[in-house]
């Protein structure tokens, strides 16, 4: 009875916002989650640049911030690309999700490119994971790939991970918790990472995605095998015009033109994204690499064992 | 017993001449108490006591809210989560005085429902978001799925206790004049239960508010509560404080609304 | 309220339809009509229940949101009276409050989630702020309205024989207000509850909310609803509690 008169509730919200949703286009309709970071910008690129138009589609980007409504929003069909981290990849797949990467979306390829520090007060005298031991540091999420490399990072200077305490803070939040010493270090992406060290007081002393596995595979483009199965040709399509996007990034790098259109979507200021150095984006997902996280996941207990990776990562993205 | 009511409401003074005075005259130091808050907010700000991105002087959002007021973001999240609020609200609403009236004349649907309704009933809203995101998605049949089950609760109760209380005497007496059961449904309970409702209602209308908010925080890509959160990761605090007073003047003029409607409506409320 | 008990006199028939909607679950589960990755079968939430409280996972996180619910909750209460009482009290400190609580109280205290984060960072002063900023007014607003309801006959009386400021609030208003401060209380029970989850979501260290979110970004669906369970089971345990307490002190209420 409950269930019933939940579907009901839904079916007549469903209603309700149904004439919001009536497009007249005759381009294909993908709505594609997305966090409001820079790492999506050859998405943007292709959008502004009319690549997906071009090949028939239409774009509807949703943002999350933060990324954690993505695949949940995926499975419950609200999206049909969403763009995610790798470990949340793995994990939704372990769990029997049906997930499949696509496309790559991120990729820490050089570390002057590298934005992504641990940061902790100037005067603390930490320099490594052994420092730690009985300290603590904030990631945004535990279990995910920040909270990976992190340990991983604490595990290759000394340290044991198991002795740090991980809290959960959000990245907004990062700075004023570390100046106040509510946390000795923080792992921190950009631009929070940029703005954070523009006021003395806070030191970076370590890159862990360089220092643990340089060329890591951060983000993906992921969709469910079912819409992968139904209409593979849009997804190819999809993959198409996001690789001309990831080429136009590559080859204008920082131009005036790129920090408006991440202005535009991430909201923050032209000028705080002005010093940020943007990374080269990647072409095609780096198998090896996805593997070598896979196997920090299984040392770190976050997997029981390995999974195949060639049902995980569709050829197309390869 | 309307327990969300005014402060001002419940004042027994007696209106004279001067009441205007007397009235603003102790409020005055109410009004000087937030002056001086907000002024040593500023200060703060700007000799810089409080070190903080997320601590801009006041001036800086008020300045921020009235730039919104030519069409800004603001305005916009605030439409759709309000939309969101009221559509949610008003299904929660009609489920709630339904049911309640139905339950509580009907044995049958008592025993048959009334069990599964206290099950559900004190999950708090946000616990359910989670779940439901893997069936409903993200977009508005979640949120607006969540806002009506938090609506439901507070106006089934009121209802439900409300028919309880109806004078059997009024319903015997119908019964003798032999009207018929719709009529006497929506002729004799219904005023009567009135009041009851209304209680349920207003409790219900902040509840929404409340829960459209939520819902977008957790699960969100527009609307008010998803604002919040990308201004905090867009660094721009002084947006989102000032959405936060946005949302402050939409309560109070939501409130504000309901009384006067309350009082148009339902004459007899409150006379009990 | 009498029709309520009915139902639960005749138990047998109350336990029906919970009983009737769990087995279409079930079964509609075993017959493989819904995702069981999505919506597992009741008995294999239960099993993840037993299972929980069987090595003892369930208590730390329950006892943590408990505690900081009891805290935020008792905080807001002798708060809420508190000041509901001074402001029908004393038209002095009504024209002081009145313009702060007006402006304070129709902000929707999820908005100031991420605004406490600022103030008092991430952690269990937050979480309790948030709380008692969501329970509060509920409170205030009804004890203020019994009081100023009570009878004038009543407070003059207490004039006449001079009985202390103090005392009369004690041993007059108080009791007399009872009645409307618990039914304010009562709304915000549910309200309390809605923001200590959501603040565990937000900003949290331990506690349901936080298990609840971060199982399901880990995807462990079956584990997320057990972890639900365990908060009906909260939920109606805090509910009946407050039920027992008020029949023991307003037993006059209902009877009506």
């Amino acid at each position: 009875m409950r269930k019933a008169f939940m579907i009901g509730l839904a079916v007549l919200g469903f209603f309700v916002l149904s004439p919001q949703r009536a497009t007249a286009a005759d381009l294909e309709k993908l709505r594609v989650s997305i966090i409001p970071i820079n790492d999506v910008a050859p998405l943007f690129v292709a959008i502004q640049n009319g690549y997906f138009r071009d090949l028939g589609l239409e774009i509807d980007t949703t943002p999350s911030a933060g990324g954690a409504a993505g695949i949940p929003g995926l499975i419950g069909g609200s999206f049909d690309i969403v763009y995610g981290n790798v470990v949340s990849v793995l994990l939704a797949s372990q769990q029997g999700l049906d997930v499949k990467v696509i496309a790559p979306g991120t990729k820490v390829s050089a570390r002057d490119t590298d934005t992504t520090p641990i940061l902790v007060r100037s005067d603390s005298g930490i320099k490594n994971g052994k420092d730690l031991e009985g300290k603590s540091i904030s990631v945004n999420t535990r279990n995910n790939v920040i909270w990976l490399y992190a340990r991983a990072w604490i595990k290759a200077t000394g340290g044991d991970p198991d002795k740090v305490t991980f809290k959960e803070i959000p990245f907004p939040q990062v700075e004023d918790a570390l100046r106040q010493g509510r946390v000795d270090a923080s792992f921190l992406v950009a631009p929070f990472s940029i703005v954070s060290r523009q006021k003395p007081g806070l030191t970076a002393i370590a890159n862990p995605y360089s220092d643990i596995q340089l060329g890591v595979d951060v983000g993906q483009y992921i969709t469910t095998g079912k819409l992968l199965s139904a209409k593979p040709e849009t997804i190819k399509k999809f993959v198409a015009g996001l690789r001309k996007g990831v080429e136009w990034f590559n080859a204008n790098p920082s131009s005036d033109a790129l920090l408006t259109m991440i202005s535009g979507y991430t909201k923050t200021d032209a000028s705080i994204l002005k010093s940020i150095a943007l990374p080269a984006m990647p072409l095609h997902t780096d198998l090896p690499q996805v593997k070598k996280t896979m196997e920090l996941m299984i040392e770190n207990k976050l997997l029981p064992g390995p999974l195949d990776l060639s049902k995980i990562i569709d050829p197309i993205a390869l | 017993m309307s327990v969300v009511g005014t402060l001002e409401g419940a004042s027994s003074k007696p209106s004279a001449a001067g009441s205007i005075r007397r009235r603003l005259g102790p409020r005055l130091y109410g009004v000087l108490l937030i002056a001086a808050i907000l002024l040593f907010w500023e200060v703060s700000s700007r000799l810089g006591w409080i070190v903080s991105a997320y601590w801009p002087p006041v001036t800086k959002i008020l300045w921020a809210a009235i730039s919104q007021l030519g069409g800004g973001d603001i305005l916009v999240s605030l439409a759709a989560t309000l939309r969101r609020a009221l559509t949610g609200y008003a299904i929660g609403s009609v489920l709630g005085i339904a049911l309640g009236i139905l339950l509580g004349k009907s044995k049958v649907l008592r025993i048959a429902l009334l069990p599964l309704i206290e099950i559900v009933r004190p999950i708090p809203t946000p616990a359910v978001i989670p779940p439901l995101i893997l069936f409903l998605g993200v977009d508005d049949a979640l949120k607006i799925f969540a806002i009506s089950l938090a609506t439901f609760f507070p106006v089934f109760t009121n209802t439900f206790a409300g028919v309880a209380t109806v004078d059997d005497t009024l319903i015997q007496t119908a019964r003798t004049f032999r009207t018929s059961w719709a009529r006497t449904l929506l002729r004799v309970v219904l005023p009567a239960t009135l009041p009851a409702i209304a209680a349920g209602l207003r409790t219900a209308t902040s509840l929404a508010l409340v829960v459209a908010v939520v819902s977008e925080m957790v699960a969100g890509s527009s609307g008010i509560g998803y604002y919040l959160v990308e201004m905090q990761y867009a660094l721009r605090p002084d947006l989102m404080y000032a959405a936060v007073m946005y949302l402050a003047i939409t309560g109070y003029a939501v409130n504000r609304l309901f009384l006067v409607l309350e009082a148009r409506l339902i004459p007899w409320m409150g006379k009990t | 309220m009498s029709q309520r008990s009915e139902v639960y006199r005749t138990s047998l028939l109350g336990l029906l339809s919970p009983a009737i909607v769990l087995s279409v679950w079930e079964s509609a589960g075993a017959l493989g009509w819904i995702n069981p990755i999505l919506l597992p079968r009741p008995s294999q939430i239960v099993w993840s229940l037993v299972e929980l409280v069987a090595d003892g996972a369930v208590f730390p996180p329950l006892l943590y949101t408990i505690a900081l619910f009891v805290v935020g909750y008792a905080i807001a209460s002798i708060l809420g009276i508190a000041i509901g009482v001074a402001m029908a009290t004393s038209e002095t400190l009504y024209g002081l409050l009145e313009p702060l609580v007006e402006i304070l109280r129709p902000i929707p205290k999820s908005a100031l989630v991420p605004v406490l984060f600022l103030f008092l960072g991430i952690g269990k002063t937050t979480m309790i702020t948030v709380v008692v900023l969501a329970a509060v007014f509920p409170v205030l607003i009804s004890t203020f309205q019994g009081v100023r309801g009570l009878d004038p006959v009543l407070l003059e009386t207490a004039r006449t024989f001079q009985v202390s400021r103090m005392r009369t609030i004690f041993s007059i208003i108080l009791p007399a207000s009872l009645p409307m401060i618990l039914a304010g209380m009562r709304v915000a029970l549910g309200l309390g509850l809605v923001l200590v989850i959501l603040a565990e979501m937000l900003a949290g260290e331990d506690g349901i909310g936080f298990r609840i979110l971060d199982l399901q970004r880990a995807f462990q669906i079956r584990e997320m609803f057990a972890w639900i369970f365990v908060l009906v089971a909260l939920g109606g345990g805090l509910m009946m509690l407050f039920d027992l307490i008020e029949r023991t002190l307003v037993p006059w209420r209902g009877k009506t």
